[in-house]
């Protein structure tokens, strides 16, 4: 019995969870034609429902019935696992992601955390170790089309993912090492208190007098925002699809189903990115005032609600990003890649490391 | 100097100018709402075209009705694209009068240079501002003398009047011409 309240709880908020994300998705597609366009004194789309709301379910129901073309001389398996190998990775990190204050409830007997689906101790390292393997969904797509701009999407697309996810790990590293611990769930709950104990400005871990010492991670915050657009494959390093270079990159031979299939991943690893770029250094579902102001029972309202508020702001800051820059060149991306995002990041550990052995003394 | 240099560098100083200048188009079309957007919401608005616009061609008529084409041909010779054929053809029982028995324009090859409309001399032909003329067959597009007269008769609803009733007073050398004008004493 308890086991089945349990298990029925899991699948609960596994089943909320993916729900509100391929909504999310969805309607990014939407938001993200829709903010360009204002950005860029054009409309976007109009037609399909007021102010062109329901155009993502246009375009769903338009993928779903399109003709599913396997190109000739392509690997059939490789071609069909590729967009799987995408998606899965994108939508599997989001298991371990704080939503909400980590408070329990008692149902049947059984102790239940409802806004954390699971709390494992290596959280974030699971979440990057998956997210690798989004990239050979991107490799092995651009391989099996058999085509020579798959291809070249492909190869970009391995040696920028394998660079800039270099970066991403040694950005964190920082906050690591201010919260001690790689549970998501731990890292948030580490920055309790207000806006000046998030990671982004760090004060409140040192000792006695020095509480006020900011332990700033805003160097290991930038880089991982640059490192994180570059690791979702967006704009200004778009590479891999590059439209006006490679056609659509390593999705040039996709169509129907198995498109979409990478559009959601793109979609979802944005999001996937923001939850941890809010939980790592935004301090996740904390307000940035010290306390709630509701009342107890309802403070969770106030936790889901700030860390929307914080994902979504990502989310925007990606389509700002997009509208404005134009795409690096190739040896520039890999040049700021391992020339100026590396050593920044590598100093950050250094200086956060040497900061915190001295505050803790 | 290489001070600032390096701050700007730091600070992403340009790409913040250049993201300022993007969430103030965005301020501007969303929340201040002094900014339009420059799209056209093409079928359900349209242009306002100006009166010289090249669209489709027309041929005119005069106000009772016949139409103004004297089939001279050289429409047709003046033609790049080579889209007009003009049969041209004896006004019957008037010897010295000729009309355009059949007049064609295969509009899949014209280039709306108007040349055609500057070489008439009776001025029988003129661009309307009509461009919605997709068509599932390209041989729909090949006009005879009806649609193009049609054409003229939907764009131009006010017509000349005949060349001797325009100007009484100038010698009128056709004497195929059956009902002269009174000349005016």
């Amino acid at each position: 019995m308890e086991m089945l309240v349990f298990a029925g709880a899991a699948v609960v908020k596994i089943a909320v969870v993916m729900g509100v994300v391929l909504l999310t998705v969805a309607f990014l597609t939407l938001a993200e034609r829709k903010v360009l366009s204002w950005m860029q004194d054009r409309m976007g789309p109009m037609e399909v429902g007021p102010y062109g709301t329901l155009q993502p379910i246009a375009d769903g129901i338009k993928l779903f019935f399109k003709e599913d073309i396997i190109p000739a001389g392509a690997n059939r398996f490789l071609f069909s696992l590729a967009p799987i190998l995408s998606l899965v990775p994108a939508f599997i990190g989001f298991a371990v992601v704080p939503y909400g204050p980590n408070r329990e409830i008692e149902l049947f007997g059984v102790t239940i955390k409802p806004f954390i689906i699971t709390d494992i101790n290596i959280g974030i390292l699971y979440i990057l170790a998956f997210v690798s393997i989004g990239a050979y969904g991107v490799i092995l797509g651009g391989w099996a089309s058999n085509n020579k701009y798959s291809l070249l999407g492909g190869l970009r697309s391995a040696a920028q993912v394998i660079s800039y996810e270099l970066n991403i790990g040694l950005a964190i590293i920082g906050v690591l090492i201010l919260s001690g611990s790689l549970s998501m769930v731990t890292i948030a709950e580490k920055q309790a208190g207000s806006i000046l104990n998030w990671n982004i400005i760090g004060m409140g871990h040192g000792g006695g007098i020095w509480w006020w010492f900011p332990v700033t991670q805003i160097v290991a915050f930038v880089v991982y925002i640059i490192s994180a657009v570059a690791e979702t494959n967006r704009l200004p390093f778009d590479l891999p699809e590059a439209e006006s270079e490679l056609v659509a990159g390593w999705m040039t031979e996709y169509s129907g189903m198995r498109f979409a299939f990478f559009f959601m991943a793109e979609y979802a690893n944005m999001i996937l990115v923001s939850c941890i770029a809010s939980v790592l250094f935004l301090g996740g579902y904390h307000a940035p005032y010290p306390g709630t102001r509701l009342p107890d029972n309802l403070s969770w309202i106030e936790g889901v609600a700030w860390f929307t508020v914080k994902v979504y702001a990502f989310l925007f800051l990606f389509f700002w990003l997009r509208a404005t820059l134009p795409r690096l060149r190739y040896d520039q991306l890999m040049r700021f890649g391992w020339k100026v995002m590396l050593p920044l990041a590598l100093g950050n550990i250094v200086i956060t490391s040497i900061v915190v052995y001295f505050l803790r003394d | 100097m290489a001070v600032a240099q390096w701050v700007k560098t730091l600070t992403f100083y340009e790409i913040l100018v250049g993201m300022k200048a993007t969430i103030t188009v965005l301020i501007q079309r969303i929340i201040l709402r002094n900014r339009k957007a420059i799209t056209l919401q093409y079928p359900h608005e349209k242009r306002e075209l100006p009166g010289t616009y090249r669209g489709m061609i027309a041929l005119l008529r005069y106000d009772d009705g016949t139409d103004k084409c004297v089939g001279c041909d050289l429409c047709e010779s003046a033609c790049p694209s080579r889209v007009i054929t003009v049969i041209s053809s004896e006004v019957e029982g008037e010897p010295m009068k000729r009309y355009a028995k059949e007049y064609y324009m295969d509009m899949t090859r014209c280039l709306f240079c108007g040349l055609c409309v500057q070489a008439c001399p009776v001025d029988a032909l003129a661009m309307t501002t009509e461009y919605e003329w997709a068509k599932y067959n390209k041989r729909d597009l090949r006009l005879n003398k009806e649609q193009l007269l049609a054409l003229g008769d939907r764009n131009f609803p006010v017509r000349e009047k005949k060349l001797e009733f325009q100007h009484p007073n100038v010698a009128y050398f056709n004497i195929g011409h059956k009902n002269l004008p009174p000349k005016e004493s």
